[in-house]
């Protein structure tokens, strides 16, 4: 009776056993394959998402969340958190990216500003991130200058090199066989290799266009002037018409297999129809109708690269698209910059080198170039406030596409992407008319609404950011952050005119120091825009200040005189100055200014400053139509950071994020980072 | 004359092709571009087999064959090694000689053949509500560009244009397919009519990019509508379909994958046909 008992009892556990593991098992199931109806990645592996939203600002960002209007990110700092984020110093982007990527400052990566000098060049300026190295060696054939880089020759091509220093965080979770998949990274152009192929990334701010430039737009009307005009990051042309058809030329990138290198061009031509105010553009066999304000769609351009005969032609592609402004009376077509095909790069956009024609066969063409949104073209005149909002607006689209082609093809492991709209847009449109009602350029009503595009556009990126948190908030750890916030720029301060006024650097006529300053007689000099250097002997070129004592007494006055500098009104213009020797720690200092000028809200460095200029004011209004920036204090402008995790730092940092990621895949930090996980206390 | 001649073949081979090709319609694009291709090779081998001297063609091989064995047999004889290499290319050339025949006869159908799949494989045809620039060419004569209209008609709209280029004789419009088929698109200019094909739909149908002028070789790449006469005032109209996506039956690949699985099936075929090519 009793083993009857037992065994019916037996027999019942085993079924409901049999039953509850069924049950679990299709919950299981029923849930794996909802992630896919959820657009949700399916993978149990673990999971960290990153949304860089750069320059967005804790301020406007709260004063959203508190009126409503950014719900999404609300939600998501009640459950986790949302801080200032410091930022790097200076607070210029590829410095705080860097710090991003190294878990550490500048004197671990070596990126100090967007402008560095090699002290024996004395004070001639290049681009930080990267920098383009002659080649050695050639052969010359006729018109022709080759480099051959295989035996019996052996040149070196000239190449273009990642300057940022120290070891990225992703290459320890690379090393983890963890992979990691970054979209528009900035400070990382050319792509650090990734060792263990568990690392992908298509790169981002600091990345050329075709002319090796940062972008350089190319402008046609018939009132450009008949010569033509260069104008800091892009070309104006004149157009003429004849009997409705005329054709310009596109400038693509240089011919480096020639002895005296000359830009290949592409030849446009160009119809108008004055009675349908309508546009034909002929370019290379494809045809484009255009009325005033439409854009074209991204147009494939073959750059063909004369080489020696008998060798074959070779062909670098790039990419662009046009914009009718006008139709007539005054002709006005504008051309983006020309982007590397992302379909057929002609340099590594993407490491591996295929990742990105890979998303390029799936979402076509796109972007290429580190900046986007055409702020230049703004700044010069080519765009009106609108055109350039349209053009941003649809940059921000694209990015949109590829944020949901990246999360659509994320399964685990870490996904960064990298938003620029809320930078450039802030750049042109910002205007807190609390701390300073009155804007250099425009009326307090139009600089309002311009300063409304930008909490518009903060909306919409929390509508971004909501999507991917009811997608992901309880399956990832998701960080929003950005790495600066933003401040008015009404005024600039000349740093090289304030030095001559003082007599730190002359001659008092010297217009520029890089073409008439008289280093013996200059004991200081800025370069970049929070940088200022002492004209160190032993260590630049025609150096005059001895180490040591007389070293450390201009270092004091400098910082003292600096640090009382007022405006008209009063205002204090500097809030501080920092000794790089104080701030930075590792062994990437070589080229770190002596001084960061951390300017106080409303201020900047002069447009002229940052490549050596000097003006016969000191401060001036600030006329262009960039009137916001972050290149501040760095206590100043902090960005922000968001989780849907407690955050536990008091004060959390740029240099933090690394290894709060590490930690979250279990690995420790490592010694070559400063920062530490924003989770612990 | 040439273009007349063209174009007597191509009504001729637009007929048939009316009627061989018509399950392209149905089939997807890999299985008509293998088995045409494939048809394509075993017929072309066939007519090698009775237009080229065989017994000649398997007497240069054999030689061929004995050479290579010479050489390999002989590589210590310098004398008997160069004479073998000399005969190698003098067979070479022996070969691609009594090949001439058998390519000029296949010549002419090939090139019909690749014309009519040309219709099929190089572009798709606009989808509903999507556009394509359509250019007309006209004589020199500033008045015709001035002067040509396009006729309304409800299975398309003028989406932009016109652009009328009289340095370039030349007016572009950008339509909009709206209703499914192949239609006929009517210009008029100096109470003459001209009309071009215009396909709407989706899947695979014949579409003439060009409507071509007198010219024999665009008579010969464009075969599906009748050519403008030398002397008429508009002398070509083009439309820019968009382009076909595909590796097997692609604008950029369906010819290169024509060729591939023509040459394995005829490859293929040869020992069963008995044919020394």
């Amino acid at each position: 009776m009793t083993q009857s008992a037992n065994n019916s009892v037996s027999r019942r556990a085993i079924l409901q056993g049999a039953a509850a593991t069924a049950g679990v098992g299709a919950l299981g199931a029923t849930s794996y394959w909802l992630g896919g109806v959820n657009r949700v990645s399916r993978s149990f592996g673990k999971k960290v998402i990153v949304i860089g939203v750069d320059g967005m600002d804790p301020r406007l960002c709260r004063s959203l969340m508190n009126s409503g209007k950014m719900p999404n990110m609300k939600r998501m700092a009640a459950v986790g958190g949302f801080s200032n984020l410091a930022t790097s110093c200076p607070p210029q982007s590829p410095v705080a990216w860097a710090n991003f990527i190294n878990g550490a400052g500048p004197g671990s990566h070596g990126i100090f500003d967007f402008i560095h000098r090699h002290p024996h060049d004395q004070c001639v300026p290049f681009y930080s991130a990267a920098e383009t190295l002659p080649g050695d060696g050639f052969v010359e054939l006729g018109e022709h200058r080759l480099q051959l880089d295989f035996w019996p020759f052996n040149h070196e091509p000239p190449k273009t090199v990642l300057r940022r220093q120290g070891v990225p965080f992703w290459d320890f979770l690379d090393k983890q066989r963890i992979t990691s998949v970054f979209y528009d990274l900035p400070s990382n152009y050319p792509p650090s290799p990734s060792q263990y192929g568990y690392h992908r990334c298509v790169c981002g701010m600091g990345t050329p266009d075709m002319q090796g430039t940062y972008g350089t737009y190319q402008y046609f009307s018939e009132d450009s002037p008949a010569s033509g005009l260069d104008e800091g990051g892009g070309k104006r042309s004149k157009i003429a018409f004849e009997n409705g058809s005329a054709r310009v030329t596109l400038i693509g990138p240089e011919n480096s297999m020639l002895k005296h290198p000359t830009p290949i061009t592409v030849d446009v031509d160009v119809h108008r129809d004055s009675a349908s105010s309508t546009v034909l553009l002929e370019v290379q066999g494809q045809k484009i109708m255009l009325k005033p304000g439409e854009w074209s769609r991204w147009t494939k351009l073959d750059f063909s690269i004369s080489t020696p005969r008998p060798l074959p032609s070779q062909h670098a592609n790039g990419i662009c698209r046009f914009f009718l402004q006008e139709s007539g009376p005054n002709f006005r077509l504008y051309v983006t910059p020309i982007n590397v095909d992302p379909s057929n790069p002609a340099v590594q956009l993407s490491e591996p080198s295929n990742f990105i024609e890979d998303v390029s066969q799936d979402l076509g063409l796109f972007y290429t170039t580190g900046f986007q949104e055409d702020h230049k073209a703004r700044s010069n005149g080519v765009f009106n406030d609108d055109e350039f909002r349209r053009q941003a607006t649809s940059v921000l689209e694209e990015r949109l596409t590829l944020f949901e082609y990246a999360v659509e093809n994320y399964d685990d492991g870490l996904l960064f992407f990298y938003f620029s709209s809320s930078d450039l847009q802030s750049h042109m449109f910002w205007w807190d008319a609390d701390e300073d009602p009155q804007h250099p350029t425009r009326s307090s009503p139009e600089a309002a609404s311009r300063f409304q595009y930008v909490k518009e556009l903060y909306q919409r990126l929390d509508g971004i950011i909501g999507d991917i948190y009811d997608r992901y908030g309880d399956k990832a750890t998701i960080y929003i952050m950005s790495d600066h916030g933003f401040a008015n720029f009404g005024r600039q301060f000349n740093v090289n005119s304030w030095l001559r006024d003082f007599g730190y650097l002359n001659p008092r006529e010297c217009a520029s120091i890089l073409t008439d300053a008289d280093w013996s007689r200059t004991r200081a000099y800025g370069l970049g825009i929070n940088g200022l250097y002492l004209n160190l002997k032993g260590r630049e070129r025609d150096g005059i200040v001895e180490p040591g004592e007389e070293q450390e007494k201009l270092t004091r006055q400098l910082i003292a005189r600096l640090k009382s500098v007022r405006d008209f009104n009063g205002k204090q213009v500097i809030r501080n100055v920092y000794r790089a020797s104080e701030i930075y720690a590792g062994n990437a200092t070589a080229l770190a200014p002596d001084l960061i000028i951390g300017y106080a809200r409303g201020y900047r460095a002069s447009w002229e400053t940052c490549l050596g200029e000097l003006t016969p004011d000191v401060l001036l209004d600030n006329t262009s139509a960039w009137s916001a920036d972050h290149c501040a204090d760095a206590l100043e402008v902090p960005g922000i950071l968001c989780c849907n995790k407690p955050i536990h730092s008091a004060n959390p940092s740029l240099t933090d994020i690394a290894p709060s990621i590490l930690a979250d895949f279990g690995i420790q930090t490592p010694a070559t980072m400063t920062g530490r996980s924003v989770f612990t206390t | 004359m040439l273009t007349q001649i063209v174009v007597w073949l191509n009504q001729w081979a637009n007929g048939i092709a009316g009627l061989v090709l018509r399950p392209v319609s149905w089939t997807p694009g890999w299985v008509s571009t293998t088995v045409i291709g494939a048809l394509a090779g075993v017929a072309m081998l066939i007519v090698f087999k009775y237009t080229s001297h065989q017994s000649a063609i398997k007497r240069t091989r054999n030689q061929i064959k004995a050479n290579l064995l010479a050489l390999s047999l002989f590589k210590d004889d310098l004398r008997v090694g160069l004479r073998a290499q000399g005969s190698l290319l003098l067979g070479a050339g022996q070969l691609l000689g009594l090949s001439l025949a058998p390519m000029l006869v296949m010549l002419i159908p090939t090139c019909l053949l690749l014309g009519q799949l040309a219709l099929w494989y190089q572009a798709k045809p606009l989808a509903v509500g999507e556009e394509a620039i359509v250019t007309l060419h006209t004589a020199h004569d500033p008045d015709s560009v001035a002067n040509v209209q396009i006729a309304a008609a409800p299975f398309f709209e003028v989406a932009k244009g016109p652009v009328r280029a009289p340095a370039d004789d030349f007016v572009s419009w950008q339509l909009r397919g709206l209703q499914p088929g192949t239609h006929e698109i009517t210009f008029e200019l100096a109470d003459q009519q001209f009309t071009k094909q215009f396909s709407v739909g989706d899947g695979y149908m014949p579409i003439s990019l060009l409507r071509p002028a007198w010219n024999w070789s665009e008579v010969l790449l464009h075969p599906r509508e009748a050519p403008f006469g030398a002397a008429s005032p508009v002398q070509s109209i083009e439309i820019v379909y968009p382009d076909r996506d595909s590796w097997t039956s692609g604008t950029d690949s369906w010819l290169i994958y024509w060729f591939l699985i023509s040459m394995v099936a005829a490859f293929a075929a040869r020992p069963f046909l008995n044919v020394n090519i």
